[in-house]
């Protein structure tokens, strides 16, 4: 079973999600529309994306072990007919680190398995490792794009990827191995053990 | 059958989602793919009425073009409690016909091949579904028919 599970956003994740938008960090990783959005705008926003926005953008609310929510993900720029999303992520302070690559990884599960999602779109600002390590995501990325925006008084360097089928299968494999890898050494210690 | 609580769409959308596996597909929505003001969205545009009877939901959508006819959903596997709902439609809808669209391998199947439906159908691949397309029935019984069950 997962560390982390992914439920829809309701009106009572509303407040952390204000939170998090509005934290300094977040802000310079992802988007700082918040300092200048009055309270009232971001909670009509927020209601607005629940109640009416639902074929277009979809926020999850990402639950670690004890459905304590670690954090929000979001799909936008939604292609039903291409079968193609956007995915972001914005993670809880004092969650950062713990959940990074199975929060990833639930997501796109939930993506595909469910919505059915054959082709994900991420863009990380290169200074974002709120999530994932600078080297993974720098391995991931596929496009670099500079001056992609400009957050807390800087221009920030977007990296792009997408996520199929076939990496989902590929990762699925490495998993699978490591696993098998991980099995084989604790034999052969309880084997030198014995 | 004077013990169903009927709910609004919001309160269907709820407890729809306490039932997520049985719920899957009901009425065509999918608590899911869906969030509850999706769902409740979707049931007020069909239509729909919801019923809780103890841990059961029942709902029905008439046929806007032939109004004594239903299109029925459960997550009830109890075939007598879709008996019972259908009789209550039949006595306060004037209901004499009714339609089911049934995903298969879901417990509604065994309701409604033990109260008189017929399968008159198969869409294939008619839903996506825990990584897979899932094949869906259509459910067919007259008044006449669920007499005979």
């Amino acid at each position: 079973m997962s560390f982390v599970t992914l439920r829809h956003f309701t009106l009572d994740d509303i407040a952390a999600r204000t939170g998090l938008l509005r934290e300094t960090r977040f802000q310079a990783n992802l988007t700082d529309f918040a300092v200048s959005t009055a309270d009232d705008a971001l909670l009509a926003n927020q209601r607005r994306t629940i109640a009416e926005e639902h074929h277009v953008k979809q926020i999850f609310t990402l639950c670690g072990p004890n459905d304590e929510t670690v954090g929000f993900a979001w799909i936008t720029t939604i292609d039903w007919r291409s079968q193609s999303c956007e995915l972001s992520f914005g993670v809880l302070p004092k969650f950062r680190g713990g959940f990074g690559i199975t929060a990833v990884r639930a997501a796109l599960h939930y993506l595909r398995s469910e919505l059915n999602m054959q082709v994900i779109i991420n863009q990380v600002l290169d200074h974002n490792t709120m999530l994932q390590s600078a080297e993974s995501l720098a391995a991931a990325s596929r496009v670099r794009c500079e001056f992609d925006s400009y957050t807390v008084g800087q221009w920030r360097t977007a990296m792009f990827w997408t996520d199929t089928e076939d990496d989902a299968r590929i990762q699925d494999l490495k998993v699978a191995q490591r696993r098998r890898d991980l099995a084989e050494r604790i034999r052969a210690k309880a084997n030198q053990a014995s | 059958m004077t013990d169903l609580e009927r709910l609004d769409p919001p309160a269907a959308a709820a407890a729809l989602r306490a039932t997520p596996d049985g719920a899957r597909g009901f009425l065509g929505v999918d608590p899911v793919t869906q969030n509850d003001m999706a769902i409740a969205g979707e049931l007020t545009r069909l239509g729909a009425h919801v019923f809780r009877r103890g841990q059961a939901l029942l709902g029905f959508v008439p046929n806007s073009e032939q109004p004594r006819q239903a299109t029925v959903a459960t997550t009830s596997a109890d075939p007598d409690l879709m008996t019972e709902f259908l009789t209550f439609l039949g006595s306060y809808q004037r209901c004499t016909s009714y339609v089911a669209m049934v995903p298969s391998g879901s417990a509604a199947e065994s309701t409604f091949n033990g109260c008189g439906f017929h399968r008159t159908g198969t869409l294939r691949g008619h839903r996506y579904q825990t990584g897979q397309y899932q094949d869906v029935h259509v459910y067919f019984a007259t008044v006449g028919d669920l007499c005979r069950s």
